[in-house]
Order: structure tokens, then sequence, then C-alpha cells
């Protein structure tokens, strides 16, 4: 784990905006921090980051502070610096051993080339965004900390800051907190989700997507289905059995591993021919919903 | 691009540095001007009340130069260092900077050395013009007591940037630096009417151009330089710790 923290705990007060926070993340991973406004997601980035102190717990990052970045949800620059002086400030922070040639390269993948030589207060949102995302990579870290970068963006902004942290896959870890649960699904492998201050669930987005309350398989077959849909029912791991047309069956099942293990094997004395079988992919919003109401 | 830098371009591309120099250099020419001609000017506007006022001297050139920059040329002091110094004004510049650096001193030493001295260089260039206009309208003034005085100004000087340094670590705005920054210095001069707590306090030292050229010995302001050093120290102490344990 690149970041664990312990039972951590932040207070104001009377109001707990974090409840004994477990979180785990993968070295190499795209962790998505998911949780409706006020859940803590913002209070917990910023506590990994050093610019809050915690009220209890323990935090362990195993990366080297001058390679720990974060971004802001709106990042703000001096608006009399260059897009290229923002970026080559950034660098020099980051270390003497990062090459000035860093600065442009960056520069470029952010699509911000032409404008480097601009002041940053005639840029827009989703330039600032961008150029936010060029000075946080500037010093190659090892981990990021993107709080709602794509959040404040039109869908063209969106799309290129998504693409951004996408590129950054297997180069960093990244931990970015959103409400956008479809940029999430889009672009992260392992996710966490809190609700008011509560870790709800974390662990591999596949798991939490297959794995979700009622999981559900979906059989692709050769009409008629009736047989195989009544063998279906007769099953002591299956809940219920829905057609969905002529060729598809929806099975909601006990657990994914009972579906697993038996439904090839109900499904051969009834001759039926199985076209493809599966369990039924959730969307991140679905089981978000399931969590968090 | 560092930070040593950064404050240097934020100087020249903001012109904040005309500001610094134009206020110093304006009244350092014009202070002299005026205790030279005063008589005339009340004159000209006395609307006819005959005022007697003895002829100028050379000190009285450095107690106008004085007089009115220890008001407005300390005021904009304060807000070319407030514009520096409060970097957490906009939370996510405050993230940019903190996230960046090992210990908040990193950020403060800059901008504290830099706005200090811009401030130092405009004060002494002022000076110098009111030196040299004196000079030439009042007649000379005692070279080693004069330096002395400039020097004791750029001494407060130092404690009125490390002042909004402390402000800049509370305050949440601009503004608020700035206002918390003229309370305090306001309130000095009001602590020094009781007795003779005067004479140590910083604010003493404002005076010093003139009041060394008009006979006071450089000896005298040695208590009030003494605290302000210790006040100043204090006051860049309280600004590391108060940044350090501040939360964005």
């Amino acid at each position: 784990m690149i970041v664990s923290t312990h039972q951590l705990r932040k207070e104001y007060g009377a109001t707990v905006a974090l409840r004994d926070v477990e979180l785990r993340v993968p070295a190499g991973s795209v962790y998505g921090l998911v949780g409706p406004n006020g859940a803590g997601k913002s209070t917990l980035l910023s506590i990994l980051a050093g610019l809050r102190s915690a009220s209890a717990g323990t935090i362990e990052i195993n990366a080297d502070h001058a390679r720990v970045a974060v971004l802001p949800d709106t990042p703000q620059f001096d608006s009399w610096l260059t897009g290229r002086e923002v970026v080559d400030l950034a660098r020099t922070l980051a270390g003497p051993a990062v090459p000035v040639d860093r600065v442009d390269e960056v520069l470029e993948q952010a699509g911000l080339t032409d404008a480097a030589n601009r002041s940053v207060g005639g840029y827009s949102r989703g330039m600032l965004q961008r150029l936010g995302v060029a000075s946080t990579v500037v010093g190659d870290p090892m981990l990021l900390m993107l709080d709602e970068p794509s959040s404040a963006l039109d869908p063209a902004g969106r799309r290129e800051v998504l693409d951004l942290v996408a590129r950054l896959r297997g180069e960093a870890t990244v931990i970015f907190s959103s409400h956008v649960l479809g940029d999430v699904q889009e672009v992260c492998d392992s996710v966490g989700i809190l609700r008011e201050g509560e870790l709800l669930f974390q662990g591999p987005l596949n798991d939490l997507l297959v794995g979700s309350a009622v999981p559900h398989y979906r059989v692709s077959l050769r009409p008629p289905i009736e047989p195989a849909a009544a063998a279906l029912r007769a099953a002591p791991w299956v809940r219920s059995v829905e057609p969905m047309g002529a060729a598809e069956l929806r099975i909601s099942v006990d657990s994914v591993e009972d579906a697993e293990t038996h439904l090839a094997g109900v499904l051969a004395p009834t001759g039926a021919r199985v076209v493809s079988f599966g369990p039924e992919a959730a969307t991140l919003e679905q089981v978000f919903l399931e969590l968090t109401s | 691009m560092n930070l040593w830098k950064l404050e240097w371009i934020r100087l020249v591309r903001t012109k904040r540095w005309i500001a610094l120099l134009g206020v110093y250099v304006f009244f350092g020419l014009v202070g002299p001007l005026s205790a030279r001609y005063l008589g005339e000017i009340v004159e000209q506007f006395g609307g006819g009340i005959e005022v007697t006022i003895p002829p100028a001297v050379p000190a009285d050139g450095m107690a106008q130069f004085v007089s009115n920059a220890s008001q407005l040329g300390l005021l904009v002091v304060v807000v070319v260092a407030a514009g520096s110094l409060a970097f957490d004004a906009k939370p996510e510049m405050g993230v940019f900077l903190r996230t960046r650096v090992d210990r908040v001193w990193d950020i403060l030493v800059p901008r504290l050395t830099v706005s200090f001295l811009a401030a130092a260089v405009a004060f002494v260039l002022g000076a110098l013009a009111a030196w040299y206009e004196t000079a030439v309208l009042l007649g000379g003034l005692p070279v080693f007591g004069t330096i002395a005085g400039i020097g004791y100004g750029v001494l407060y000087l130092a404690l009125v940037v490390a002042v909004v340094t402390a402000a800049a670590s509370r305050a949440e705005n601009v503004l608020g630096v700035v206002l918390i920054t003229v309370v305090v210095l306001l309130a000095m001069p009001i602590i020094g009417i009781i007795g003779s707590v005067g004479r140590w306090l910083p604010a003493h030292l404002v005076g010093a151009l003139s009041g060394i050229p008009g006979g006071t010995a450089v000896g005298d302001y040695l208590p009030a330089a003494g605290v302000t050093l210790a006040l100043t120290g204090l006051c860049i102490w309280l600004a590391v710790r108060w940044s350090q344990l501040r939360e964005l």
C-alpha cells in the first residue's frame, strides 16, 4: 500500500468529518474516492496532503514528500505569471533533478503549448485545470491527489482532464476524488465510498460492481428459453428469473459464488443452447446509490 | 523560476515597485520644498491672516519628509507586503505552494525578504532625495547623524514587514492583514503617551531621521532600536508558528 490510514478521525467541534477511516490505496492504482457533497472527501485529501491535521489516528505514506503532488478542485495561480513560468516554478520546487525540458513536455501533454507564454490571468477554467495537472505531474510524482479535477469543467475540458489522468496509470498512484461517478468508473481501478465521514466500501472497482448488494447474472441462449428458466427458478440459490426478450434471462442470485459454482450444472440437463453467461455489471451509480441511500 | 525570482517578478509585473518608489521619492522631493516655502504657502492660503513662521532649518526638511512618509509611505509598504505575504488568502494558491515545500519557512523567507528590501530601498532613495534637496534649499545635514537616522528608519520598516508577516498568518485576506497591521502600528504611538515608555517603542525610530539632525543624540534611539529588533524577531517567529498550524 502506498497510502494507509488507521482509525483516522477529524472533528470540527461537535461535527465529525471523518470517522475512523481505514484507507488502503494500492501502489500504482488509480483510486477513486467518491461520496456525496460533504462526505469528507476533501477533508481526507487535505489531511493526507498535510494541509490539515487529524484529530486522531495515523497515516502512513510510502512516498518521498517531494514526490507527492496535490491538485485542488479549482487551481489558481498568480495571474501575471505565464503558464510556462507556473509549471517551471512547480518543477523547481519538485527538485533540482527534474530537467528543464520536462516543462515543455508536460505543457504539450496538457495541450497548452500554444498558450504557454500567455499570462494565466487570461486562461479559461479548463486551461487552468489542465495547467494545474501539468504543474502537478511535472515533478514525476509517485503519488498524486486530485480533488474533484473535472467537476467544474465543460464536457471537452472534462474529457481532456480524464485523458490526462488515464495517461498517468502505470506511472504513478492517483487518488481521484469526485462525485461524478461516471468519471470514476471510467478512469479508476480501485474505489472508496465515503458517506458522512465513514468509508462504506473500498476495494477493486470490479469487485464493487460485480459483488453489489443483490448480484445478477445474465444468460443469453437460443430460444426456447422457458425450460432453462423453469430449471433456474427451482434452484435454491436463485432468487428470481426474469426473461429479457426471447433470448436472454436475468437471474437474481444469492451470491456470485453460487452462480459461478452451480449455474452451468443447472442449465446442462435442460438441453439449453447457451450462447453466453456472466455476471451483470452494475454501474457505479447503481451501487453507490444502494450503499449510500 | 524559483520562489525568490517569483517575488522579484511580482514587484515588477504588478508595478508595486513604482508605488513604493513613487511615494517615498515624491515625499523626498516635496518635503524639503514645502519646509523651505512653508511661509509663502501659508501666506497664499491664509486669507489675510498674518502668520509668523520661523525660518526653516535643515532638520525641518527631513521632518517634512518623515511626517509624510511615515503615513502614506508606510501604508503603501503595508499593502505591498500584505499582497505578497498573504499567500493563503486564496487557499488554492496556498495549496500549490504549501504542498511543494518541506517547511512553510521556505515560502515565507523570500516574500519577507523581498518585501522588506523593496521597502527599504524605496525609503533610502526617498531619504536621499530629501537629504539632497534639503542641502540645496536649507543647508547641509550632519552626515553620520543622517545616515544613522536612515538606518533607524530602515529598522522600523523591518518591524513593519514582520508585523505584516505575522498578521498574514492569521488573517483570511489581504484587507484583514492590512487592517491588523495598521491597528498594531497605530497602537504603538498611543502606548508611547504613557510616561517615558515612548523612547522604548519602535515608533520612536520614525522620528530619528529628523530628530538626529535636529540635535537629538544618536544613542537616544538605541533602546527603541533594541526593542524593535526583538519585536521583529518575535513577529517572524509567530508568523512561522502560526503558518505551520494553519489549516487550509
